[in-house]
């Protein structure tokens, strides 16, 4: 039994100084800021700060449902993802035939992918700006 | 194995809870991530990490950004928890509550008629089985979801589209 158990720190020894190094790190990095920075507080402060501007208006402004749009596409591509996944932990045990497979499953949503951009589902912006750059 | 299954089983079923319970949206949302990811240790417990993590990929990364983005646009304000408490009546919950007590009735007389001896555990699936049997043997279907997930990308660039049709050239 405790033979196992040695074997296993023997192993897992590195993933533990791992963890430990970036709890440190973290504990180092807040402790450390806050024990030397200065303090300061006011009226002024506690406002949102803008480029030096004060802030106006409501932060409750209506969204373009585009935005929408580019979540439902991460959700499609995600679950492409899960599926390159399966393959990918797999790859040498389902050989040349699990390979053609995957490629063809990606060549299919690289089609839509294709088709999604040349029709302009992955503008960002609701609307284009004739001479913008594009962003 | 059995103490982790218990556990992550009671912390999705308090999250789950509150999300019911909660006032504010995203404190329910939040709740919802919590109760997703005991649901993925229920499955690393019960010995299926592909099932776990796809859990954690899909519905507590992929599908709780849909709903983020959803509760974003729904620009809730401050009278949203006000709605909520007075929603949040008796005469509201009681049918589904009591419809839900009903099947819970249903399941622990089910599990005290069964076999008492049964206990948490069973063969771990490794996702490299899994991966296996999908382009394996399975692999039409792969390619059939790759068709479903065509037809999802072509009806998402549609429903996303804006109303008037610009004036400039799509098909460039």
């Amino acid at each position: 039994m405790s033979q196992t158990a040695t074997a296993l720190i023997a192993e897992q020894w590195a993933v533990g100084v791992f963890v430990l190094a970036v709890l440190t790190l973290c504990v180092f990095t807040a402790g450390v800021a806050s024990l030397l920075g200065g303090r300061s507080w006011g009226r002024a402060k506690s406002l949102p700060f803008e480029s030096g501007v004060v802030g106006a208006g409501s932060a409750r402004q209506r969204f373009s449902v585009k935005f929408y749009l580019v979540a439902m596409l991460f959700v499609i591509f995600d679950i492409e993802a899960v599926f390159l996944f399966g393959w990918a932990v797999a790859v040498r045990e389902v050989g040349w035939s699990g390979f053609w497979g995957a490629a063809v499953f990606i060549l299919i949503l690289l089609a839509g992918l294709i088709y999604d951009s040349r029709v302009g589902a992955l503008d960002w912006a609701p609307r284009r700006r004739p001479p913008g750059p594009a962003t | 194995m059995e103490v982790a299954f218990y556990l992550s089983g009671l912390v999705a079923v308090l999250a789950t809870l509150r999300v019911v319970t909660s006032i504010n949206p995203i404190h329910a949302l939040l709740y919802l991530i919590v109760s997703l990811i005991a649901v993925a240790m229920v499955f690393f417990a019960l010995g299926a990490p592909f099932a776990g993590a796809l859990e954690v990929i899909i519905y507590a990364g992929a599908i709780m950004v849909l709903f983020v983005f959803v509760v974003m646009m729904l620009n809730l304000d401050e009278g949203v928890a006000a709605q909520e408490r007075a929603w949040f009546k008796p005469r509201i919950w009681l049918g589904p509550a009591v419809l839900s007590a009903i099947l819970l009735l249903v399941l622990v007389a089910t599990l005290w008629r069964g076999d008492i001896g049964l206990v948490i555990e069973g063969e771990t699936l490794t996702a490299k089985a899994v991966g296996t049997a999908l382009f394996g043997p399975w692999l039409i279907v792969v390619e059939l979801a790759a068709m479903l997930l065509l037809a999802a990308l072509v009806t998402a660039s549609h429903v996303g589209r804006s109303q008037s049709p610009d004036t400039r050239g799509d098909e460039s």
